[in-house]
């Protein structure tokens, strides 16, 4: 076994390891009492928003790859 | 009441996965505890999940086949869509999803791992990796998730979604090489896939908080398998583009 497969399997375990004892208790006080969490049940934001900033990012990528990839 | 109470609705969400028709007004209020969403359950689901994974990603990995791979991709890509849209049958889809995943993931790995021995073990690692450390951060509140930061990560899927519908477009209608940064190994293909990678981790903390929430609210029992489904899907992409970074940075060298 070389040692990349030790290394980067050990940090696989252990973060599995991490996953399953921390996952399975409450998040702290901080990250459940507090007046901005997310509501679940509606969106919040405009779906224009969201749209706009995707195709945003789309142009964006798309007009680097235009200029710098043809 | 609390706002969060009213979460048993979950009419409109801004994920894609999380986007369900949750039509019961009160009616999870009354349910009994052993009916209700618990963290304990969902973490125990995910690793069912994960165990699956990673079971039919060891028969594709042994037996490395195209029409394995394929159809573990197409059946795991439809499973997923009607998971999404019927949440109230993820005990059951869920599980076959996460097996066809891995049949997809064992095949895919074998190509990559062909190419650049090693890469495997890596890609696992950090996903893992990832996986984790987030949850630290999200856990203990260093990561606070609010709805500018659901708006960001929501928006920033959704263009990466179309870039690669567009890609797959190109390339297949196209006939040329699709749009041709996605895939190079230069600095700024690169550097997309280091974003792509930092949008697919903090989809994972959404996943937390819709966790979280949903326990902290009581959910029905079949949300845990929905939660856990959720994570898998993040999973999964998480994989794939920290496998595709890893590679192009390797064949940079």
């Amino acid at each position: 076994m070389d040692l990349n497969t030790i290394i980067f399997g050990v940090l696989a375990i252990l973060s599995l390891a991490t996953f399953f004892y921390l996952g399975k208790m409450r998040a702290s006080k901080s990250q459940r009492e507090r007046d901005d969490r997310i509501d679940w049940t509606a969106r919040k934001f405009s779906f224009r928003s969201c749209i706009t900033i995707a195709l945003g990012l789309f142009i964006a990528i798309y007009a680097v790859d235009l200029i710098f990839f043809n | 009441m609390s706002k969060h109470q009213a979460l048993e609705t979950f009419g409109r969400s801004g994920n894609p996965v999380f986007g369900n028709k949750f039509d019961g007004d009160a009616q999870f209020r009354d349910l009994p505890v052993t009916e209700k969403m618990t963290l304990d359950g969902t973490v125990n689901k995910t690793g069912i999940l994960l165990a699956l994974c990673f079971a039919t990603a060891a028969i594709s990995w042994n037996l490395p086949s195209p029409v394995l791979m394929f159809s573990g991709m197409g059946i795991g890509a439809i499973l997923a869509l009607v998971t999404i849209f019927k949440p109230t049958i993820a005990a059951t889809t869920a599980p076959i999803y996460a097996a066809c995943q891995g049949l997809f993931l064992g095949g895919i790995t074998v190509l990559f791992e062909a190419q650049f021995p090693g890469i495997a073990i890596q890609a696992i690692g950090l996903t893992f990796g990832t996986l984790a450390s987030l949850l630290v951060c999200y856990k203990t509140g260093i990561i606070k998730p609010t709805e500018n930061f659901r708006l960001m990560i929501v928006s920033a899927t959704a263009g990466i979604a179309l870039l690669y519908i567009v890609n797959i477009g190109m390339m297949v209608f196209g006939g040329g090489s699709g749009i041709g940064f996605i895939h190079s190994n230069g600095l700024i293909g690169i550097g997309f896939s280091l974003f792509v990678v930092a949008i697919a981790a903090l989809n994972l903390v959404l996943d937390f908080d819709f966790i979280e929430q949903g326990s902290e609210n009581g959910l029905p029992k079949h949300m845990e398998w929905f939660g856990a489904f959720s994570l898998m899907v993040t999973l999964v992409w998480l994989y794939l583009e920290i496998l595709r970074l890893l590679a192009k940075l390797r064949s940079n060298n």
